[in-house]
């Protein structure tokens, strides 16, 4: 028996607006929020992850760097949801092409095509329910997310590539191919347009209270807020998930090694010259909030070790396990004047669950490499 | 060589990376099917509802356009986002995770959106009728 294609696929669409002038004006907002999501995507993690040769270049300045690059990535995405839906609404026609394949061209092609849109789902699927901290896959989140980036990176880029010629013939309302497209669709595809702009605005508007604490009283659907947390600070990793208690710390101590190594109580460390700072706390998950700090300079515990001008350190935490326990703080932070050891927060000593009795707070990094309840610092 | 050639190459070579850095994960075929059932799940449950609301509509008489269809793009995608809060099972790590009332805020986004849509549309029923009476009068 011979297979033979039906004349026609199986779907047909009579609706308007499925068209390259639709797909170019979504796709260029949604290339644009995309290219930010990946920027802003490889230097967090790189951030958070340096290869040796970058830790001691990381700049600790501008102090507010990682929370608006880390605010823009979930804000980006957030914003591609509705844009990548309203792509694919324009054109899901052509997942029905007829014939399905002409040409092995065209074949990878579609597959290419395939990748792209998976690619796109997945990355938004997943840093979505991320910042929710609900991990429903059976991979680990971090590489898998950081791999895929790169892949719908390539993916785009390929796009844009192959359709390049209908890109540029439907770039503006002006151009050729617009004009040859049915002029009574016009009105029709601004209204369209409008509306998904409006959905940007509205998914923006009712999560960004998480990161820019004005526009707190809008939040509806964020993860985190601002106006919620001891002390005015949202928490991520409690004490009790750390498996601190105030009777572990009944007799603690900081030891700084060094050089020359020695130990200090809590009071001893009181006793000395205290800083006031306001930092971030910028969450990876994209949350932040700004606070108040009162502690020692790292630099000034490093320098009585014997820590040179150019010490970075090492900072080991009470907690018994966890991926940040142990972290390493390049040159360019530990000797930030802001980098402090801090035994206080917005005017109260720190609470157990912001790292009593000492945490770190430094410029521009990561809220997981701000690490609490520290019982050890090496100068290195 | 040319802007297409080029821009190619380097999506064809970060592709490649990304597909590469894949490969070294545990059981990429795990990932794999997260990847393709996200395909599946747009393409063979999301779009097609979204058509087939639009068709059921037009069958009913009602046209697609303008503001209601604007309200309907950002309902849905309030609800797209809201849904990750709406859902999740299980405790949170502590009470400043997942902090707000989420129902309760999905629920008034929605009653605001239609709430807009229907004052907007009755707003432009009476202009039109007025106008109309007004062009009769004349
Ligand atoms: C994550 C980002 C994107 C995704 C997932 C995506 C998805 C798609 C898909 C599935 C198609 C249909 C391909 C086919 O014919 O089989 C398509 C077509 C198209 N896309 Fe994209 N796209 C993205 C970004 C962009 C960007 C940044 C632009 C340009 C600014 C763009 C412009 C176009 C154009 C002009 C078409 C052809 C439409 C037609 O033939 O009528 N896309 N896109």
């Amino acid at each position: 028996m011979r297979f033979t294609l039906p004349p026609g696929p199986p779907v047909t669409f009579k609706a308007r607006l499925h068209d390259a002038r639709t797909a170019t004006a979504i796709g260029r907002w949604l290339g644009l929020a995309m290219a930010v999501c990946f920027a802003t995507g490889v230097l967090s993690h790189y951030l958070q992850h340096p290869p040796g040769w970058l830790a001691d270049r990381l700049p600790s300045r501008p102090y507010w760097g990682y929370r608006l690059t880390q605010g823009l990535h979930v804000a980006s995405g957030i914003a591609a949801v509705p844009l990548l839906l309203a792509k694919l609404w324009a054109v899901y026609p052509r997942l029905f092409a007829w014939p399905p394949v002409r040409s092995l061209r065209h074949a990878l092609e579609r597959i290419s095509v395939a990748v792209l849109v998976a690619a796109a789902l997945f990355e938004l699927f997943t840093g979505l329910l991320n910042t929710f901290q609900w991990y429903p896959w059976p991979f680990n989140f971090v590489p898998v997310h950081y791999a895929v980036a790169w892949l719908l990176l390539g993916a785009l880029l390929l796009h844009v590539a192959v359709q390049w010629p209908l890109i540029r013939d439907h770039f503006t309302r002006r151009s050729p191919g617009t004009l040859a497209l049915p002029a009574a669709d016009g009105p029709d595809r601004r209204q369209l347009l409008l509306g998904v702009t409006a959905a940007v605005g509205a998914v923006t508007l009712t999560t960004a209270g998480q990161s820019v604490t004005a526009l707190g009283a809008l939040e509806l659907f964020g993860p985190r807020s601002p106006s919620h947390g001891a002390q005015g600070l949202p928490v991520n990793r409690t004490a009790a998930a750390a498996r601190i208690t105030p009777a572990s710390l009944a007799d603690w101590r900081l030891t700084v090694h060094g050089p020359r190594p020695y130990t200090l109580t809590l009071e001893e460390l009181r006793a000395m010259p205290q800083h006031d700072v306001t930092l971030p706390i910028a969450c990876v998950e994209g949350w932040s909030k700004s606070a108040h700090w009162t502690g020692v300079r790292v630099r000034d515990l490093l320098e009585r070790a014997g820590g040179g001008a150019d010490a970075r350190a090492r900072v080991v935490s009470l907690e018994a396990a966890g991926a940040y326990r142990v972290m390493e703080m390049g040159r360019l932070y530990a000797q930030d004047p802001l980098t402090l050891l801090a035994l206080r927060l917005n005017g109260e000593e720190l609470s157990l669950d912001h790292g009593y009795p000492a945490r770190i707070i430094a410029p521009n990094r990561p809220g997981v490499l701000q690490t609490k309840w520290v019982g050890r610092l090496e100068a290195a | 060589m040319n802007f297409r050639h080029v821009t190619g190459g380097l999506g064809l070579a970060c592709a490649a990376w990304g597909g590469w850095l894949l490969l070294q994960q545990p059981e990429p075929w795990r990932i794999a099917v997260w990847l393709g059932g996200a395909v599946a799940v747009h393409d063979g449950f999301i779009a097609p509802l979204v058509f087939a609301v639009a068709a059921l509509a037009a069958a009913a008489g009602l046209r697609l356009r303008g503001v209601p269809r604007a309200a309907l793009i950002v309902a849905g995608s309030l609800t797209a986002i809201a849904l990750p809060a709406l859902l999740r099972p299980g405790g949170t790590a502590n009470p400043t995770v997942l902090p707000l009332d989420y129902l309760r805020n999905w629920l008034l986004a929605m009653a605001a959106i239609a709430l807009f849509t229907v004052v907007h549309a009755a707003l432009h029923a009476a202009l039109r009728a007025l106008t109309r009476r007004a062009d009769r009068g004349a």
